[in-house]
């Protein structure tokens, strides 16, 4: 079951959602990561949950004004996204 | 033998960037003259708690298999000198030296409000090393005040103003402070290379002068309001670009000293780092080694 990293803290600075990841390596070399505001919104959502495409695209069929199809691609895309930027954990 | 003679301590207190750190040395020791950058930071006890305590003990170092697991050896700011490792309740910050009997110490706390060094009190760095370690022991300490050590050069402007010039070491950032003396009237050098920017609580930022300023001798206690950052790149010419949002805290972040590996402290440094850079300006400036350089900063703060 993969969830959100727990270390991760969603913070907004002027317009734009960030993280910043505090990788391994330099003491004080970090990544930055962006969010547009639907991620954003979801991050909220899934924070302690698991996070799987079928809870993701019900949370878009929720507040959004899209296709079933259309939410479970999204949430495919999204999953795929976090978890290839290294947001997720076991 | 005295080795089981416990030493005679004296408390030393400092007052830096509004935070009390309190020195427990032998009193044999003439601390001013090892520690010649913080005579004036020097303060009375006060009725306050010390923000951190922190212990010489003039003993071995520790054995190696009593240092924990290795974190990380490279820093920006600290460059290589050091190595820290972390316990179960503690942290230990090691400098390096390749004989053995001249390696130097630290065990902290998690929250690095008590420390303990060890080393030779006949070692003629000692002065050298005990102020990086406390150096170690006030950014982290300060991170849970709201105050980050920060590497950067700062002018005070008119008395009142500063603006902090980042930027990765031999990109100029003491040069440009230069500039500013010789070109821009009513300038001081407020740090070259160790200043702290601490956000209040009502909101204001200040930078303050530290007994930390490179290889500048400039150890002032004072602070100023604090105007904005600016990080520095050569460049062709002179450009100044204003930055907002994520860019603007990407601009100061790699300044920024933090164990990235303790949640608690990393966090506490990214919150605040987010506050300030909404409080202040952020600025970009591809630049020459001009006095137009310095003239493009000015500009950009005090008269645009």
């Amino acid at each position: 079951m993969m969830k959100l990293r727990h270390d991760l803290v969603l913070r907004k600075v002027g317009d734009d959602y960030i993280m910043v990841d505090p990788s391994q390596g330099m003491v004080d070399l970090s990544k930055v990561h962006t969010l547009n505001e639907t991620a954003a919104w979801l991050w909220e959502q899934l924070t302690g949950k698991e996070v799987n495409v079928e809870h993701v695209a019900a949370l878009l069929c929720e507040r959004y004004d899209v296709s079933p199809e259309q939410a479970a691609a999204d949430a495919e895309a999204l999953v795929q996204e976090f978890e290839k930027a290294g947001l997720l954990e076991a | 033998m005295e080795g089981n003679i416990e030493p005679e301590l004296t408390d030393h207190y400092y007052g830096i960037a509004g935070l009390q750190l309190a020195l427990r040395f032998p009193s044999t020791l003439n601390l001013d003259n090892v520690l010649p950058s913080f005579v004036g930071f020097r303060e009375e006890q006060r009725n306050r708690t010390s923000a951190a305590v922190v212990t010489f003990r003039g003993e071995e170092v520790p054995a190696e298999e009593e240092w924990g697991t290795l974190r990380s050896d490279i820093s920006l700011v600290w460059g290589d000198n050091f190595r820290f490792y972390e316990q179960e309740d503690a942290f230990v910050t090691l400098i390096k030296h390749k004989i053995k009997d001249k390696q130097w110490m630290m065990k902290s706390t998690k929250d690095f409000s008590a420390s303990d060094i060890y080393g030779k009190a006949d070692d003629p760095r000692m002065g050298e090393f005990v102020s990086w370690l406390l150096m170690v022991v006030f950014g982290q300490v300060g991170l849970l005040h709201r105050l980050i050590l920060i590497h950067a050069s700062v002018i005070a402007y008119r008395q009142k103003h500063g603006v902090a010039f980042l930027g990765k070491s031999g990109t100029g950032k003491s040069t440009h402070s230069k500039l500013w003396l010789q070109h821009i009237p009513d300038t001081e050098l407020l740090n070259d290379d160790n200043p702290a920017v601490r956000l209040e609580e009502d909101g204001r930022v200040w930078i303050y002068g530290t007994p930390w300023s490179g290889k500048t001798p400039c150890y002032k206690n004072k602070r100023v309001e604090l105007k904005g950052f600016v990080r520095l790149e050569q460049a062709p010419l002179n450009r100044f670009t204003w930055k907002k949002g994520m860019e603007s805290l990407v601009a100061v972040l790699p300044s920024c000293t933090a164990l990235r590996w303790n949640k608690d402290l990393f966090n506490a440094m990214t919150d605040t780092l987010a506050q300030l850079v909404e409080q202040v300006s952020v600025g970009y400036l591809e630049c020459l080694p001009d006095a137009d350089a310095a003239k493009t900063s000015h500009r950009a703060f005090f008269e645009d």
